[in-house]
């Protein structure tokens, strides 16, 4: 049984290799900032269906801000949004049986290093530089070095933990289209794709509100 | 009795190797990499019994207070996800191994080579420590939970740390993973 797990690239331009992850991304995209626009030329005091179910999605994201970072951070949110909506549709592509741009690493990894830089520059304006980097001697001057791999630590957990997840899924309904093509991909598509997505794009953000609201404090 | 003792006396590191010597070098590697893919696998050891926590935990607050039963299953579905994550690394490894062995068409010592396959999924047993403790970890945020649900804020952030903290022995060990598959220092 040949398997074949890397990406197809589809063609290029001018030197750079455009695969499917970078097709689906941009699908995305368009699919939001379309969905966006649609939205806001539709704004009316009493709301339609469509701007009904937005409001719900934003003041979820409200919530969600407010409720791990405390009150006054709704500066955070439009990028949680931004950050909640595409990991929802990236990792829910898998349904139609594209393979998520969250299975390769290159996605998961921009997006780690994204939070990463969040993390410490709001450490640093939160603090100053140097109380900043005072708190990597906390609680204990020689814990420094410790200190030090737990921060670089993050995104690699960050990033692997969703493309594992993602890269889980897409070798598992491989392997269930090649051996038991009737009904299980069904389940398989359910517990990988529908619920694991849900829960990684979940953690993903949790973990990247926490530890914002962590460097801050 | 006699041909038990003389094949005893065969059985030696060095014999062992003339008789690999006999492969053909790539498949020797990718029969270390079978096996790699198959010890980090055991990893799946550690989040299988910290999850188990967390879902006793569950169940118990859902049965102590039913009224909150969303809050301390959306916690307990938090905390046994990242519990996980050692075993999804051990996959990654196990994968990468299976499917695309970086170390089959290096021009290298078999010996080396082998060795490092099987090595790299050793390294991920490491993912035990792991499972174990951040799914602890996950129990006790959702007992917390269920006692106050006020605080599940607080609660959260505190379980993410400490998790995050606890998961740099199975990143230490990812890493070590990936270096011997793709910048293998013996080479």
């Amino acid at each position: 049984m040949e398997a074949d797990f890397g990406i197809k690239t589809y063609f290029t331009i001018f030197g750079l290799n455009i695969n499917s992850t970078i097709l689906v991304t941009w699908s995305i995209m368009i699919i939001l900032t379309v969905l966006a626009l649609i939205t806001r030329s539709k704004l009316q005091k009493v709301p339609g269906t469509l701007q009904l179910v937005m409001e719900m999605v934003v003041e979820g994201v409200h919530w969600l801000v407010d409720s791990t970072m405390g009150k006054g951070q709704r500066g955070f949110a439009p990028y949680i949004l931004a950050l909640t909506l595409y990991l929802l549709f990236a990792n829910l592509t898998g349904i139609i049986g594209v393979r998520q741009p969250t299975a390769d690493l290159n996605t998961t990894f921009a997006l780690a290093i994204i939070t990463f830089f969040m993390v410490h520059i709001h450490g640093i304006k939160a603090k100053g530089g140097f109380g900043y980097f005072k708190t990597f001697f906390e609680p204990l001057a020689f814990m420094f070095p410790l200190n030090i791999i737990s921060e670089l630590a993050l995104p690699i957990s960050l990033s692997f933990r969703l493309f594992g997840n993602m890269l889980g899924g897409v070798v598992i309904l491989f392997l269930m289209y090649n051996f038991a093509p009737t009904i299980v991909p069904v389940i398989g598509h359910l517990y990988f794709d529908l619920f694991i997505g849900l829960i990684q794009t979940f953690i993903f953000v949790m973990l990247t509100l926490t530890f914002i609201t962590l460097a801050k404090d | 009795m006699e041909e038990l003792a003389e094949f005893l006396q065969t059985l030696s590191l060095e014999n062992l190797i003339t008789w690999l010597s006999q492969f053909e070098p790539a498949a020797i590697i990718l029969a270390a990499s079978a096996l790699g893919a198959a010890i980090a696998m055991i990893a799946g050891i550690g989040p299988g019994i910290g999850q188990g926590f967390a879902a006793g935990k569950g169940a118990e607050a859902a049965g102590r207070k039913p009224g909150e039963i969303r809050q301390t299953t959306f916690v307990m579905l938090l905390g046994a996800a990242v519990a996980e994550t050692s075993g999804i690394f051990s996959l990654i490894v196990a994968l990468i191994l299976l499917f695309a062995s970086p170390l089959v068409n290096l021009d290298a010592s078999w010996m080396i080579l082998a060795s490092s396959a099987i090595a790299a999924g050793i390294a991920m047993v490491a993912g035990i420590g792991p499972g174990v403790g951040q799914g602890y970890a996950a129990g006790k945020g959702v007992e917390a939970v269920s006692d106050r649900p006020d605080v599940q804020g607080s609660i959260l952030r505190a379980m993410f740390l400490g998790q995050a903290v606890g998961q740099t022995t199975g990143i230490y060990a990812l890493i070590i993973a990936l270096i011997l598959m793709f910048a293998n220092p013996f080479l």
